[in-house]
């Protein structure tokens, strides 16, 4: 059912809002317990038996738990780039001069709040893909990182899942201590964890300033649009007027 | 990004991880074991050198037995992850330590390595082999000065040349051309001092902090320009000890496993020995079930310092420092610092004075690093960066508001 003169578009599957709020609330988790583990800012009972507390053991497992469905969220976020069925975002990514176009187009919608709006929104647009992109490179990132953490607990190179899995992950993320070191600055003559822990924390706020801007930007969107885009997220559909064609 | 973290990034890639590989196969030990016995064999003919000291007589005149002897062996066996059949071996190669000539040279440095090779509570096992090496030169230690003991290093480089091991203790000072820190009446700079002494040495062997990574010389803003040993020498086998002070017994590991097998023990990316660095502290800390449990000490003196909890929160960095601290203690097993009730302050890894050494948790600390502040400005920037971000919102907001909800075709809509 809608407004006389407006129609409705299907933006977001199922499945693509499923893993949107599944990754909203692992990323509330692995901020909350990241943190913890950085500084442990509450204090447990103190008279209250190790076995029954294990509050440090239990930050991490949901930290590391969330950021596995993470992960794993990434992988097929990743695989839909390409190969969806429904949209593929890698389209409004290639720099062609309409990408191009439509990416300032729709940057000047938001600078000129809403006096100009040259470009279609029905469908997905460049500015967002560029925008979401960003926070794609920023997971990677974070789950490199976050991982290159991990490994150091099986310096003996064992895991319950076999010894293939710390070699895998060091062969993947070993890179990052060099990297990291350079992203801080670092002088020190050798890299170290501490180093790779510092880029990580970083991340974490980059992400919670995306984070902001995001829920930001699709609300001004919703008011201003008036085309009902907060509802994308929701019931995977909004609005948009039929008469009106770009 | 320079050429040596071109090196390092490249070296990280073609390494076959940082695992620790305590059993390496029947196959291994064996071809091992043979190759030892020929080195010990070759050794055996060899006299020893200048040190008049006799293994078995220092052994007896400190009052220890036989049985100490061989208890120590094998416990140093396992702790260079050998399997126990070396242990005769290792005894072997105890008692030939003062075959294998040392040059013990001091930069930028405070000596405490030379404090922690020569003091403890009472000469044990590690610190009497220590007094058996071959030590040919170590400036702090001999009586020999001025003149006397420049002759005895240019005597010592001459004789043993290609043979020796050079141990370095403290960092390299590189500012104005290296004149913050010279040696000798001819002024001779360390940098040039260290090249010098490292051309002819088998092997050279960082000792603490400072001459592995830079240490406390190096620390921000690192006024001379300090640097490890890594850093100057170039085209010869190192081997990091770090640690502030490191510990005598991965000296003796090391210098054991050059005796035992003439080759330096398989390293990390660090060049630190992976026997003794292999593992965090925090693996094997005997307060890790308090970390677990998120049982912290929140500050000096209260119920859970008297408990024994574990001291993340004043800013213990076991976890992310590599040391066998947990395991060997100090001091033959004495002690160790989280074992008196202070946390670890990091000091084997690089940087360890800007990024480890504050007693506050790692996300709270506020001391200047070369990047203007470690943790602290980590919050700090990400606050500000977010204020910055929530206060660009709102003046967008704030606009959107006055401006109202007007768009181009704004007017026929109201029409409608």
């Amino acid at each position: 059912m809608s407004k006389p003169g407006y129609k409705q578009v299907k933006r977001m599957t199922t499945f693509m809002r499923l893993n949107h709020w599944v990754v909203a609330i692992c990323m509330v988790a692995a901020v909350i317990t990241g943190l913890y583990i950085g500084h442990p800012y509450y204090q447990t009972f103190i008279a209250d038996p190790a076995v029954d507390k294990y509050v440090m053991a239990w930050n991490r497992w949901v930290h590391l738990i969330v950021a596995i469905i993470f992960d794993v969220s990434s992988i097929v976020v990743a695989y839909l780039y390409f190969f969806s069925r429904f949209e593929k975002p890698y389209k409004k990514l290639i720099p062609t001069l309409k990408n191009i176009v439509e990416f300032f187009e729709v940057l000047m919608n938001l600078l000129t709040l809403n006096r100009r709006k040259k470009f279609d929104s029905s469908h997905a647009d460049s500015f967002n893909a560029v925008f979401f992109f960003i926070f794609h490179l920023l997971l990677l990132w974070m789950l490199l990182t976050g991982l290159q953490l991990y490994v150091q607990i099986f310096p003996h190179g064992h895991s319950s899942i076999g010894a293939w899995w710390p070699w895998v992950l060091h062969f993947a993320t070993d890179w990052t201590l060099p990297v990291s070191s350079w992203m801080i600055g670092s002088t020190a003559s050798g890299t170290n964890v501490m180093d790779v822990r510092i880029v990580h924390h970083y991340s974490m706020w980059f992400i919670i300033v995306w984070v902001v801007f995001h829920i930001y930007y699709q609300v001004w969107r919703t008011i201003f649009w008036r085309e009902g885009d907060i509802a994308i997220a929701f019931g995977g559909e909004k609005f948009t007027k039929v008469d009106k064609k770009v | 990004m320079s050429m040596d973290k071109q090196d390092s990034v490249k070296s990280l890639f073609t390494a076959q991880s940082a695992k620790v590989d305590t059993n390496k196969g029947d196959a291994y030990y064996e071809a091992l074991y043979t190759q030892c016995r020929a080195r010990l064999d070759d050794l055996k003919k060899l006299a020893p050198l200048n040190n008049r000291m006799d293994f078995k007589e220092s052994i007896e005149e400190e009052g220890l037995e036989r049985r100490d002897f061989l208890k120590w062996a094998s416990a140093t066996t396992a702790m260079l992850m050998l399997p126990a059949s070396f242990t005769p071996l290792v005894a072997e190669a105890a008692v030939m330590m003062n075959r294998v000539p040392v040059i013990w040279i001091e930069l930028s440095d405070c000596a405490g390595n030379s404090e922690a090779l020569i003091r403890s509570d009472g000469p044990k096992i590690d610190e009497i082999i220590l007094d058996i090496i071959s030590l040919e030169f170590h400036e702090t230690l001999m009586s020999p000065s001025g003149h006397q003991a420049e002759k005895q290093l240019e005597e010592a480089i001459e004789h043993f040349k290609g043979k020796y091991l050079l141990f370095v203790e403290g960092a390299i000072p590189r500012g104005i051309d290296g004149y913050y820190g010279t040696i000798g009446a001819k002024a001779e700079t360390f940098v040039d001092h260290l090249e010098r002494l490292a051309k002819d040495a088998a092997a050279v062997v960082a000792v603490g902090s400072c001459a592995t990574f830079g240490g406390i010389p190096a620390a921000a803003p690192n006024p001379t320009d300090a640097v490890g040993v890594m850093d100057v020498v170039k085209g010869k086998p190192i081997i990091n000890i770090p640690a502030c002070p490191a510990n005598p017994s991965n000296m003796v590991g090391v210098l054991l496993h050059y005796v035992l097998t003439g080759t330096v023990p398989e390293l990390d990316s660090l060049l630190r020995p992976k026997f003794a660095f292999g593992y965090r502290i925090h693996d094997n800390c005997e307060r890790r079930g308090h970390f677990d449990a998120g049982e912290y000490v929140e500050e000096w003196g209260d119920v859970g310092a008297k408990n024994n909890f574990c001291l993340y929160k004043v800013g213990c960095k076991g976890p992310m420092t590599f040391n066998n601290c947990s395991i060997i203690r100090y001091n033959e097993g004495v002690n160790w610092p989280i074992g008196v009730g202070r946390g670890c302050i990091g000091c084997s890894e690089p940087d360890f004075w800007d990024k480890y050494a504050y007693e506050r948790p790692m996300a709270n600390a506020n001391i200047k690093a070369p990047t203007g502040g470690v943790e602290k400005t980590v919050d700090e920037f990400g606050l500000g960066l977010l204020t910055a971000a929530g206060v660009g919102i709102a003046i967008h907001a704030a606009a959107s508001v006055v401006a109202g909800k007007k768009s181009e075709d704004s007017k026929s809509e109201e029409n409608a």
